[in-house]
């Protein structure tokens, strides 16, 4: 089946309606054995030093895998750099298909968006409905794993993030996605209850370093919430596609951000917050937006390029854990 | 007896207490205390107190911090958060319990707020060390001047960006050539410090600041903070030796437990 690339999250039932196959790129990216090695090929090829690690490592993946020809890529409501992206790859002969969230969660809008991919993809809303009761399904299996992490305490808050943060793409494989679930579901029973003195959130897009949740958890704290990777599983029970992604909060401003936020603090009793941006990044500027808005200690952590925690990011992550105790 | 460890970047200074509250203080350069008093054990590095020419003491308890904590793990010793420690010393240096500490060492900037004796948030420089002791003595460098002519000069700066800490000298180098004094010159560098370190002041603002680190020594600096943000600027003794004595108090604490 026919490879899509996606820059984030987007109506994936369009895609598997169409007979095709989404693949993430931030995921490919992310788990290549020298991610830090596709950062210095875009580098090479003339992206800015002083840019988002997560765009460069999306451009040389796009480049190496060559079954990718097209790719679905997010113009509003993730990241501003994706137009410069799709005009790079452009160059190199992608196709470019590009999808807009509307910022003020306009139901006709985002309506159309979706319709207009559809059409580019050639599926209709009945193929599509039919996709969105397969994945809805998958998903509740996500949303039982996320509900094992935070009320159960079942489950790590890495295994939480690595699940949800699959959801943009279910692997390429639902089925396949679903079974892998079913099977670490099966185990759980056995498994201890995982005790940890400090319940943490994590908001803001997933991490690109990946042993930030270890680290936590040997000092005694555990993510019982991933903001973002959590709004990829959709959790909200709606049989209307359209409102689906009207509820998904990431695309959208943080003042609608912040509502699920403020709620999931309080119904997952969270001690602190780490508030995570990418080096380079606009959102760095909603932090001080975050900051008024709530009423837990919060870190606010900067991560760069796709790498091992730094010595300075464990002091802070040191102190602020000595903070909450 | 108490030891507190904070291993610098620059220096390891050790703070020893004693039941009394008498504090005796001890600097070494960081690198030769790792090459001469320390060997690697069981992936811990091991350091030779008895070998320090510290006399001969009988420890109850030691407690480290510093940036080498991440890599090192003081045999013997229990660790602390570094941001911790230094609230910890500033607390029991001043005898404050509502401050904001500006702690500025070799590379680290830290701003904590402290309510009730305790930290409740706190910001780090990130990413460059253009407000830190090694920035001033680089630019201490680049004029041909020593660190406490330096620390002297507030009045009539030059005006100098404050976004990298190396690019500093040669903006500083192209100042020279323009003609400025050298008083003129020192007080711009001391400004730098200022225009780095006010944001995170701002935001964690209180009317008392707590300034230590080895850059407390510089009074044009204090001077410079006090006028700007009309804050009162408390600088204890030795304000370098801040985090050891956090962590021997720290140690004292623990070992009455």
């Amino acid at each position: 089946m026919k490879k899509i690339g996606i820059t984030t999250t987007i109506p994936s039932e369009v895609v598997y309606a169409a007979g095709m196959v989404p693949v993430d790129l931030n995921n490919i990216f992310i788990t290549h054995n020298n991610p830090q090695l596709l950062v210095e090929e875009a580098e090479l090829a003339g992206y800015p030093r002083n840019l988002c690690s997560w765009i460069k490592g999306i451009y040389t993946t796009v480049l190496n895998n060559k079954d990718i020809d097209t790719v679905i890529a997010v113009t509003q409501g993730d990241c501003s750099n994706t137009h410069a992206l799709m005009e790079t790859l452009d160059l190199a002969g992608i196709k470019v298909i590009p999808f807009a969230y509307p910022f003020d969660r306009d139901y006709d809008l985002l309506k159309l968006q979706i319709e207009k991919l559809m059409t580019a993809l050639g599926t209709d809303w009945e193929q599509v409905n039919e996709t969105k009761k397969t994945l809805d399904a998958v998903r509740k299996r996500l949303w039982q794993m996320d509900q094992l992490t935070w009320q159960d305490n079942k489950i790590s808050g890495f295994d939480n993030h690595l699940f949800q943060v699959c959801s943009s793409d279910f692997n390429g494989n639902p089925e396949q996605f679903a079974k892998e679930m079913d099977d670490y579901l099966a185990k759980l029973p056995q498994q201890p209850e995982i005790k940890t003195e400090l319940r943490i959130g994590y908001i803001g897009v997933p991490p690109i370093m990946d042993d930030l949740y270890d680290y936590l958890e040997e000092r005694g704290a555990r993510v019982v919430y991933n903001e973002v990777q959590r709004q990829f599983a959709m959790p909200f029970d709606t049989d209307d596609l359209v409102e689906q992604y009207r509820l998904y909060s990431y695309p959208y401003g943080i003042f609608y951000r912040l509502e699920d936020i403020i709620e999931q603090i309080k119904l997952r009793q969270l001690d602190g917050v780490i508030s995570y941006a990418q080096s380079f990044c606009y959102r760095q500027i909603e932090d001080l937006i975050i900051r008024q808005k709530i009423d837990v200690p919060i870190l606010t952590l900067e991560g760069d390029k796709p790498n091992k925690l730094d010595a300075r990011t464990k002091m802070r992550l040191d102190s602020f854990l000595e903070m909450l105790r | 007896m108490y030891a507190g460890i904070d291993l610098g970047s620059r220096n390891v200074k050790v703070a020893i207490l004693d039941d009394q509250g008498q504090l005796k203080l001890h600097k070494f350069d960081t690198v030769s205390f790792y090459r001469e008093h320390g060997h690697m054990e069981d992936g811990q590095l091991l350091v030779d107190l008895s070998a320090l020419g510290l006399g001969d003491i009988g420890w109850q308890q030691i407690v480290s911090t510093g940036y080498g904590r991440q890599t090192i793990n003081l045999k013997g010793a229990k660790n602390i958060a570094e941001i911790k420690a230094h609230v910890t010393g500033a607390v029991y240096l001043t005898g404050k319990e509502d401050f904001t500490m500006l702690d500025l060492g070799g590379q680290d900037s830290k701003v904590a707020l402290v309510r009730k004796g305790r930290m409740v948030d706190f910001e780090t420089n990130d990413r460059c060390a253009a407000s830190t002791g090694r920035y001033l003595e680089n630019m201490a460098a680049v004029l041909d001047i020593d660190l406490a002519e330096l620390s002297k000069h507030y009045q009539h700066p030059v005006e100098l960006s404050s976004t990298c800490a190396i690019f500093g000298e040669t903006e500083l180098i192209g100042k020279v050539v323009e003609g400025y004094s050298v008083a003129e010159l020192a007080a711009g560098v001391n400004y730098t410090i200022f225009k780095r370190v006010k944001p995170m002041l701002l935001k964690l603002a209180s009317p008392t600041i707590v300034f230590t680190g080895g850059v407390a020594q510089n009074q044009a600096l204090r001077q410079i903070v006090t006028q700007e943000l009309n804050k009162e600027v408390l600088v204890p003794d030795n304000p370098q030796y801040n985090g050891a004595i956090g962590c021997a108090v720290t140690a004292k604490k623990l070992a009455l437990q």
